[in-house]
């Protein structure tokens, strides 16, 4: 008859350990790949147009824009294109399967809550790569600028990127009405966008937000970005990546106790 | 068959606040046995569902499969459970083939083994014309049967179906029964959720009806039909908006879904209902009535009030 009935006569051991954990990755990472496919071209084109969207508008709000601003402003753009990813696009998925009703499906797959966490990341990773790369060649190109890049910029994206994925994560995750997830993405776009010190010094913002954005990610998100793309522009380098750490590990923590919940 | 486990849940109890979702439930289901859990719309079947693959936690109670405590331990609840939800699968992106495969390989299923499975399904159900087609241009019946193939192509030791033939035509119905039955060589138990008493009638070895959080009835079709031997079917269509006609005494239990009145009446009453129901027809708004021999439906219609057919 069937070919699994040999092997699967009484209960099996339970399984766990290294090689479980890589195979359940692999394989939810295969799914998440080709559950994407059909638009992961549109999603990354989106994010090219808005990278490189980004820095030409930022020309248009300033005519004749020095070099210096000119790298702030790019370097502004390639950050909001890599949160936008986590905190707004990801999110906006794991509502749209609690709306489809396959959400239940997906979690009751027997792969651990870490490794489809893991996957989720490096599906994120890919999306974001085309937005950022694009922004930084638009800015070349518009502004003449050319970018100081130091060994830093890999551990400086992928902690920004894995930082906002993880708070996008943990936050569609643990707010159970769908809809609600949706409004605060929109509210965070605008808070992001226009309240945040990514492509403006704080100096500009009230002293109250620009105290509360030393203890937020955002703008140290763009403190190490900029760090690792330009001389001389970013400042207190090393206490930014302390803090982005931090809140990395409070996402992380964040997104397996909500995993982990049961009601 | 070597397989001597059991699955068990004993007196589970989950509320919602002041809602009361499961009152004390206790089940028992062998390997190789088809169970169903029948109840109308909102009786508690999905919140037991979701706290046997360990998505929702009991307040109380315990649910066991063999030496597998699967409220302290969702892992495992997940590799001993395989799912079909009542929701379509999400597979717009993959082809049929693709859904199958990676869901068997995620199941924890070996790369050669779980690609045969799944193509022996696949031509079980006569999926082959679609297997390289995208979800996305399926036709809902043939994406229920995929969800199917997706749930079992590596199954668990429970596979648990909610209403696995929704939207299915009539032959590939009865393909995904015969399925369904061979799980159980495979020594898996399935648990079917659903409202359709008589799909269930035909399909289940034992089953037990949930009707607001309680579980009222459990046994085979034929023992909880026990009661009603020697009774009969009576059923009366009402013209739309007639009211419900005062009922004669020998009419046992009755309930009424949109204009049909459905009530089991003794054997022995035949004559008089189907007198009755005639001057119904010239007098009350009738429009025609049927006598037939009582069904696990009328037992449904006993325990719970409802019909199996009321809207969801």
């Amino acid at each position: 008859m069937t070919t699994v009935a040999d092997s699967r006569v009484g209960l099996p051991p339970k399984r766990a350990g290294v090689g479980h954990w890589l195979a359940g990755f692999r394989a939810m990472l295969r799914w998440e790949i080709t559950n994407m496919r059909l638009l992961l071209p549109i999603t990354m084109m989106v994010q090219l147009l808005s990278g490189a969207g980004l820095v030409i508008g930022f020309g248009l709000l300033i005519s004749d824009m020095p070099e210096q601003v000119a790298l702030f402003l790019s370097t502004g753009a390639v950050v909001i294109t890599l949160i936008l990813v986590g905190v707004v696009m990801g999110p906006q998925l794991v509502a749209q399967q609690k709306l489809d009703g396959s959400y239940d499906f997906m979690w009751s797959l027997p792969v651990p809550r870490s490794a489809s966490t893991c996957a989720w990341l490096v599906l994120n990773v890919f999306i974001a790569i085309p937005g950022m790369v694009g922004a930084l060649l638009v800015a070349m190109w518009r502004y003449d600028v050319s970018f100081a890049v130091s060994w830093l910029v890999l551990p400086a994206i992928l902690l920004t990127l894995v930082c906002g994925t993880l708070l996008g994560y943990a936050m569609a995750h643990s707010i159970p009405k769908p809809e609600i997830t949706q409004l605060l993405t929109q509210f965070l776009i605008f808070a992001i966008f226009g309240f945040s010190p990514i492509s403006y010094p704080a100096e500009n913002l009230p002293g109250w937000l620009a105290e509360l954005h030393e203890y937020l990610p955002f703008a140290h998100m763009a403190n190490v970005v900029r760090d690792a793309l330009t001389d001389g522009i970013a400042v207190d380098v090393g206490r930014s990546y302390i803090v982005l750490v931090a809140w990395t590990l409070l996402a992380a923590g964040l997104s397996g106790l909500v995993l982990g919940r049961r009601k | 068959m070597a397989d001597d486990w059991v699955f068990r849940t004993v007196d589970v109890s989950k509320a919602y606040g002041e809602t009361t979702a499961n009152d004390r439930i206790s089940i028992e289901v062998h390997p190789g046995e088809v169970y169903g859990l029948l109840g109308p719309n909102g009786a508690g079947k999905s919140t037991l569902v979701k706290q046997i693959i360990g998505l929702l936690k009991p307040d109380s109670g315990s649910i066991t499969l063999g030496p597998f405590d699967l409220v302290d331990d969702p892992d495992a609840a997940r590799q001993l459970c395989s799912y079909l939800p009542q929701a379509q699968m999400p597979i717009e992106s993959f082809k049929i083939r693709e859904a199958v495969h990676v869901t068997g390989l995620i199941r924890g299923g070996e790369d050669a083994a779980v690609r045969r499975r799944g193509e022996e399904l696949i031509a079980a159900l006569q999926l082959g014309e679609w297997a390289g087609t995208l979800g996305a241009k399926l036709s809902g019946g043939v994406r229920r049967l995929t969800g199917f193939i997706m749930a079992t192509v590596w199954p668990g030791k429970i596979v648990i179906l909610d209403e696995p033939t929704n939207d299915v035509d009539p032959l590939r119905r009865r393909l995904l029964w015969e399925q369904v039955r061979q799980l159980g060589s495979l020594g898996a138990a399935v648990i079917l959720v659903t409202h359709n008493v008589m799909e269930a009638e035909k399909s289940v070895d034992r089953l037990a009806v949930i009707n607001e959080g309680r579980l009222i009835a459990e046994g085979t079709p034929s023992s909880l039909k026990a009661e009603d031997r020697g009774r009969l079917r009576l059923e009366l269509m009402l013209e739309p908006g007639a009211p419900t006609p005062d009922l004669p005494e020998f009419v046992r239990h009755d309930a009424r879904v949109g204009n049909n009145l459905v009530m089991v009446i003794d054997e022995a009453s035949a004559t008089a209902g189907i007198e009755w129901s005639q001057r119904m027809m010239e007098s009350a708004g009738a429009e025609e009535y049927a006598l037939a021999a009582t069904t696990l439906e009328d037992v449904y219609i006993r325990l719970t009030g409802h019909t199996s057919e009321e809207p969801r």
